[in-house]
This record gives structure tokens, C-alpha cells and sequence, in this order.
């Protein structure tokens, strides 16, 4: 210690406080802060519950993001973290022990936990971001068409800036050392009762919330049609607000500041809460349209146009079949599937001249409201025919343990039902034998269809139609076998002959041959 | 005058802590002497602006602390060093004064100056990178001085500002009292008496939330003089003003 000739005194200002000040407050709580040291944590626990699962889904930017995004697995992975990182910085100065010092500090206390939280929140939000820019980048290296939902990325990042106000807010109004893992573990609830509300939500309130999956987007988003950011809007509104008001809540303390900054914080907070509950009362007027969840208020009606592209062709059994090029990597194996089948049914009345992709769209199943269960069929239309196939209906291999053959075999089923029926419900006794037998000169043994394909169903039922069994009723397993065993020419001339009859419905299973 | 009391009190619940204190105080360096449980940092705490009084009238650097606008003036011009001084243990001795530099709301031009310079003046050159938790009670107890005289205030606080300082750096300190007496008020709540004697111009007693003495440090000796209790004649002085405070 050394009695030095103190320097001048600068004078004291007077007014407002600088922003240079404050930019360099807030430098200093950047370089010290927490949230990097628990980032690589994060980034551990984000590989392996979120990027880890997302690169073994189809190569397709909507189902990869889905899981990531659409059903908030990035946020879960950050949210009790920040919480409790967050509430470890708004409790620093009581735990501390330097309340009393940062009391006597000129500029308000709002101010410097302000730089704190912004401080906690930019290491947050910037990790966050930085973590998705990483994931698109690794998982785009796979995905030969389109790009990925923006939307999303904006609920996520703005989701942690809210779980930081919330999780610091409480550290700073109870600054103890329990604060910290109590907010941690309520990012976890939080996280885990908007998944669970989620489940059963298809609309309403329950649809603000983040990690809510329903709706979100449809299975073709950013390929057919574009994603829709309506219901993601109203999200980064509500957790706008949520973030808001909790920051503001920290300047209606006493200890804040003066009068004037109280009752802006007060303004500001009412603000904030008003913000968050306008996003609930949108949320309410959602309805879901085949594309996805449209809000009237934010919509945008340049975003229902269709994404144009140029479909990527092959053929099977002469047949074109053309798929839209995200699909391309799949183009082999649907051709594969088709040749079997369009072999069989070549000439026949009918009969598709080529096989085309359609998007896979919302459905509105009998008495469920609209979800995001998809329940369309491969149909046959038009004239001369066209067998048109929503494939993202089918489990791509990769999608959760599906493989190439149940891949395959679902085209196989698909393309059958759609020929023999033309795309309705189950099918009568009649058409399901014909379709058994079929199936199985496709290469799809008798015994393993019901098991592997028509088990669960993967076309909607009416909710009183039994649904199919483990194996096919007795009689209809003999009526297919008969059917299978015929010769090639006989089966197709009877076919040529009675197809429209069974398509209509008006073949008995004893008229089959 | 830098302060100015009058008829200040502060009750916690049923304890009074401070009890009609006056006290006028321009530059210079007053010590504030007083035994455990005297009221000395309620008082300190509350010239600080970190308490409001209970009752009385208090004036800082002529301002009002009731209202926000003057109190954050005063808080501008202020420095202060409670007595028990938490740190952040993540930071550097150079950010942390720098921390509360900016707290204080000084020009953001003039702090890296004034950081150095504090920094200088506590003799912790060698250490201003290193981070609190590395440094010894005494190192943070000179941090904690540091960041008081950063803003050069014109009221400086400080509660048992020497405990935790060897006799070397306490004598350095003293010094630095002196020097920012010259232009600024002082006030040192201490147990220790040759601060006092060493550093103070003038000194105040406290006992149960009263002022005891108040009056140079020669004339608390001369209180003492045939008083046979303490080692040093202030000693023997503060002694004799409490015994008489009390009977």
C-alpha cells in the first residue's frame, strides 16, 4: 500500500447514466459469468437427447427439425440449466454478501442486475443458437432439398432468454443457495407439463406452449408447402412477454431505483404480461388446416402457396414414378416396391399410367378434432389413372426403427389398396382377399401381411369397424390363398374382367375364383 | 459540512440501535470508537444510504438521502466498505473495483485510470489480475478498500477497515487516511484505537446507540488521564469516557 498523490477528482455527473457505462458493465458480467462453464454440459446433454436421435431420422429437413424443434427437445435440454444458472447469477449478490455495497451504488439496481441477466441470457441464447446453427450445418450434410423452419429456432432461443428471466428473477428475490437447483428442477417441470399438456392439446391455450408437439408442423412443411409461422409467432409473443415481465419485475422493487423507473418497470412488466396473454387469446383461434396451424390474425396468405419443384423420375414395370426431389434418396426403393405390384396389374382396367408423390397433409380423424395423426391413403384418380402416394405417411427407413422392408412393404400395401379399391377404407372380405393375394406375389407372404402391414392399420377407420387382427379371418385367408394359387394369366384375366365389380363392391368373397 | 445529523435514530424491532445521534463533520478523518453492539454501523449503514433512519434528520454532501435524486448523487460521490465485505470469486482484483466503478456511475473514459489507480494506492499491482478467490483475507480486505476510493469520493465510510492488515500495511494506510482527509470526510468505525490516535482528527464514542464523546484525540486521552484501565493513554481515555457513560 503505498500514499500515493491522488489523482484529480473527476467531477461528479449529473443526470442520466451513460450507455458506455453500462455496455462496459455489461462486458465485465460477460467475462465472468457462469453459463459458459455450464455450456459444455449443455452441449452434452443436447448431442445426446436431441442431435444424436435427429441425425438417425429420414434425411428430410421437417422430420429432423421436428424432433429437435417441433417437439422442443433442444429447449428441454436447455431450460432447467439456464434456470438454474440464471437464478445462481440473480442470487450472486445475496449470497454474497454484498447487498449493502451494491446498494450505495449510484446507478440503480435495477441497471446492474439488468447487465447480469442480459449478461446470462446472451451466453444462453448465444449457446443456443450457436447449437443449432451446429445441428442444421451436421444434419444438412444428409438432406439433399429445402431448408429448415426459422420459426422454430426463434421460439427456442426466445424460450431460454425466458427460462433465464424466470429462473434469475426468482435468484433475486430469493437469494439463497437452494435457489439455484429449486429453479433448475422447475425448468425440468415446466419443460415436462408443456410436453404432457401437449399430448392432449390440439388446441387452445395449451397450444402456447413451447414444447407443445401437436401442430406444429406437417409432415410435408418446407417440401409440398411451406411451414407456417403463425403458431410459432404467437409462441415467441407469449414467451416475449413471459421474459419481459419477469425482467421488468425487477425494477418494481423498492431497492430498484427511483420513483420514475418503478413505475416504467411497473408499465413495462403490465406490458410484458399483457403481450403474453394477447399470444394465449390468439392461440385460442387457431384451427388446424391441412397444412398446418393457421392463426387469422398473423396470417400471411403468401404462405400457403405450394413450394414449386421439378419431381425427380424413375419407372417401374413401364410405369413413371416420380417423387418430389427432397424424396429422391427414396426414388430406388419405391420402384423397387411398385415393380411387383404394377406387374400384376398391368393392362388391367384402371390400371395406373403413372405413379406420383403427394404431400402428406393434416387430417381431421371422426370425433378426435384435427391433430397431426396422418391417416391419408394412396389413391388412384383421374384419367387416364395416376396412383398418387403420400410417402412421408409411410415410417421412412430411419424414422424411429422403421426399416427398408416395412418401407417397402407399406408402398407394397399402399399401391395394392389403392389399385383394388381406389383409396377407400378397409376394403370388403372380397377386396382384402384379392389384395392378400396380390400382396403376396409382391412378395409379402400371406401369413406375415396382417402382422407386418395391415397391423396397425395405416389408413383411417371408422371408429365402429373392428379393427384387423394379428392374422386374416379363416375365411378370407382361404378365399386368398385359392385366389394366389391360380395361374398368373387366369388371375389377371379375371381381374381384367371383374375389377370394376370389386371396386364397386359387388364381388362376394364365394364369387372369387 | 459533509454530514450533517441531527436526532438520528434506528430501531430494529425492539432494539434501538442508534438513538438521538447528532453529528456534524466536514473534512478530515473521524474515527467512530464504540464497544461491540455500540450502534457505530447502523450509523455507518445508514450515512452509507443503505438504511433509512428511524426518526431524525440527515444530511450528506448538503443533500437529502430521503429522495432518490440527491441519494443517488450522494451515492455518486460516495465510498464505502461495510464490515463484512462479500467478493465475487470469479473475478479479478482489476475487475472487480472496475465493477464498482461502473456501479458508482464514473465516466466510463475515467475508469480504467481510476482502477489503476486505486489499485496503485493499496499496493496490489502484482495482484490486480489475479482472481479474489486466490488472494488472503487481508488482500481482500485492501480490494475492499480499493473499491471505496475508486470514485476519489468526497464521504468515505469504512467499517474496521484495518482488520486482516499487517502493522506494515496498516501504517501505509493510515497514511492514505490522512492524505484523503486533507480534502474529503473520513469516517473509520474501528476497535482499534491507534488508528485513531494514528489517523483521526477527531473522535466520536458511541455506547448503546449514544454519543458518548466527541472531541479530539488528545482530549479523549486527557479523559483517561488517573483512569487505570488500558495499555495506551486513548486506551485509558476511551475507558474512562464508557465507565462514566455507564455509571
Amino acid at each position: 500500500m503505498t500514499a500515493t498523490t491522488l489523482p484529480v477528482r473527476s467531477q461528479p455527473r449529473a443526470g442520466r447514466t451513460a450507455p458506455a457505462g453500462l455496455a462496459r458493465l455489461l462486458r465485465v458480467e460477460l467475462r465472468r459469468n457462469t453459463m459458459p462453464w455450464v455450456l459444455p454440459l449443455i452441449a452434452l446433454v443436447f448431442w445426446f437427447d436431441s442431435y444424436r436421435i435427429a441425425a438417425t431420422l429420414p434425411p428430410l429437413w421437417n422430420s429432423r427439425t421436428f424432433y429437435v424443434l417441433g417437439q422442443g427437445h433442444s429447449l428441454i435440454d436447455f431450460a432447467p440449466f439456464v434456470a438454474g444458472v440464471a437464478a445462481w447469477m440473480g442470487s450472486r449478490d445475496g449470497r454474497r454478501g454484498l447487498t449493502d455495497l451494491v446498494t450505495t451504488s449510484a446507478r440503480s439496481r435495477f441497471a446492474a442486475q439488468f447487465a447480469t441477466w442480459a449478461a446470462t441470457a446472451i451466453w444462453a441464447v448465444g449457446g443456443y443458437l450457436i447449437f443449432m446453427t451446429a445441428t442444421f450445418w451436421a444434419l444438412s450434410r444428409s438432406i439433399v432439398w429445402g431448408g429448415p423452419p426459422y420459426w422454430p429456432v426463434a421460439v427456442g432461443a426466445v424460450g431460454v432468454a425466458a427460462f433465464s428471466a424466470a429462473g434469475f428473477a426468482a435468484g433475486a428475490y430469493f437469494p439463497t443457495r437452494f435457489t439455484a437447483p429449486v429453479a433448475a428442477f422447475g425448468g425440468l417441470l415446466a419443460c415436462g407439463m408443456s410436453s404432457q399438456i401437449g399430448f392432449q392439446s390440439y388446441g387452445g391455450w395449451g397450444l402456447i406452449l413451447p414444447t407443445n408437439s401437436n401442430n406444429n408442423y406437417g409432415q410435408d412443411a418446407g417440401i409440398f408447402y411451406q411451414f407456417l409461422p403463425d403458431l410459432p409467432v404467437a409462441r415467441v409473443m407469449f414467451l416475449a412477454g413471459v421474459t419481459v415481465a419477469l425482467v421488468a419485475l425487477l425494477g418494481v422493487r423498492a431497492t430498484a431505483g427511483g420513483l420514475r423507473l418503478r413505475h416504467i418497470a411497473t408499465v413495462v412488466a403490465a406490458a410484458g404480461a399483457a403481450l403474453a396473454v394477447t399470444a394465449i387469446a390468439l392461440a385460442f383461434t387457431a384451427r388446424v388446416t391441412s397444412y398446418g396451424t393457421v392463426i387469422p390474425a398473423l396470417h400471411d396468405a403468401a404462405n400457403d402457396r405450394p413450394i414449386p419443384y421439378t419431381p425427380v423420375c424413375g419407372q417401374a414395370a413401364g410405369v413413371p414414378v416420380c417423387v418430389q426431389p427432397a424424396y429422391q434418396a427414396y426414388l430406388p426403393d419405391v420402384t423397387a416396391a411398385l415393380r411387383p405390384v404394377l406387374g400384376q396389374t398391368d393392362g388391367l382396367p384402371g390400371a395406373p399410367v403413372r405413379v406420383g408423390q403427394v404431400a402428406t397433409v393434416f387430417f381431421n380423424a371422426t370425433g378426435r378434432g384435427p391433430q397431426t395423426s396422418v391417416g391419408q391413403v394412396s389413391t388412384l384418380r383421374g384419367e387416364p389413372p395416376v396412383l398418387s402416394m403420400p410417402l412421408n405417411v409411410f415410417n421412412l427407413p430411419g424414422s424411429f426403427g422403421a426399416n427398408q422392408t416395412q418401407f417397402t412393404d407399406e408402398i407394397k400395401l399402399q399401391a395394392v389398396h389403392a389399385i383394388v379399391t381406389r383409396g377407400g377404407p378397409l376394403g370388403d372380405p372380397a377386396q382384402i382377399a384379392v389384395e392378400a393375394a396380390l400382396m403376396q406375389h409382391a412378395g409379402i407372404p400371406l401369413a406375415a401381411q396382417p402382422r407386418q402391414v395391415l397391423a396397425p392399420s395405416p389408413w383411417a377407420l371408422p371408429s365402429n369397424e373392428p379393427h384387423p387382427g394379428t392374422t386374416y379371418p379363416r375365411q378370407i385367408a382361404a378365399a386368398a390363398q385359392r385366389f394366389a394359387a391360380l395361374p398368373a394369366a387366369t388371375r389377371h384375366a379375371w381381374l381384367a374382367s371383374h375389377l370394376p365389380a370389386l371396386r364397386a363392391g359387388r364381388v362376394s368373397l364365394a364369387q372369387l375364383p | 459540512m459533509n454530514v450533517e445529523i441531527s436526532e438520528l435514530s434506528r430501531r430494529f424491532g425492539r432494539t434501538q440501535a442508534v438513538a438521538g445521534v447528532d453529528l456534524r463533520a466536514g473534512p478530515g478523518v473521524f474515527g467512530l470508537l464504540g464497544p461491540n453492539g455500540a450502534g457505530k454501523t447502523s450509523l455507518l449503514r445508514m450515512m452509507a444510504t443503505v438504511l433509512p433512519p428511524s426518526s431524525g434528520t440527515l444530511r450528506l454532501l448538503d443533500r437529502d438521502p430521503g429522495s432518490y435524486g440527491p441519494r443517488r448523487e450522494i451515492r455518486r460521490r460516495l465510498g464505502y466498505l461495510p464490515q463484512n465485505l462479500g467478493y465475487y470469486p470469479g473475478f479479478t482484483v482489476a475487475e472487480f473495483i472496475e465493477y464498482f466503478a461502473l456501479l458508482k456511475d464514473m465516466p466510463s473514459r475515467q475508469v480504467p485510470r481510476a482502477v489503476a489507480a486505486s489499485i496503485e494506492q493499496l499496493g496490489l499491482g502484482g495482484k490486480a489480475r489475479a482472481k479474489l478467490r486466490t488472494l488472503s483475507g487481508g488482500m481482500l480486505r485492501r480490494v475492499g478498500i480499493a473499491q471505496a476510493i475508486v470514485n476519489q469520493p468526497e464521504l468515505l465510510l469504512l467499517d474496521e477497515p484495518t482488520a486482516g492488515l499487517d502493522p506494515e500495511q496498516r501504517v501505509a494506510f493510515r497514511a492514505l487516511l490522512r492524505e484523503f482527509g486533507e480534502r474529503a470526510t473520513v469516517i473509520v468505525s474501528t476497535h482499534l484505537v491507534e488508528d485513531v490516535a494514528a489517523a483521526c482528527s477527531e473522535v466520536t464514542l458511541m455506547d448503546a446507540g449514544k454519543i458518548v464523546f466527541h472531541g479530539t484525540p488528545d482530549e479523549l486521552i486527557a479523559q483517561g488521564e488517573g483512569h487505570g484501565v488500558g495499555d495506551a493513554p486513548l486506551e485509558r481515555g476511551y475507558s474512562a469516557v464508557l465507565a462514566a457513560a455507564r455509571s
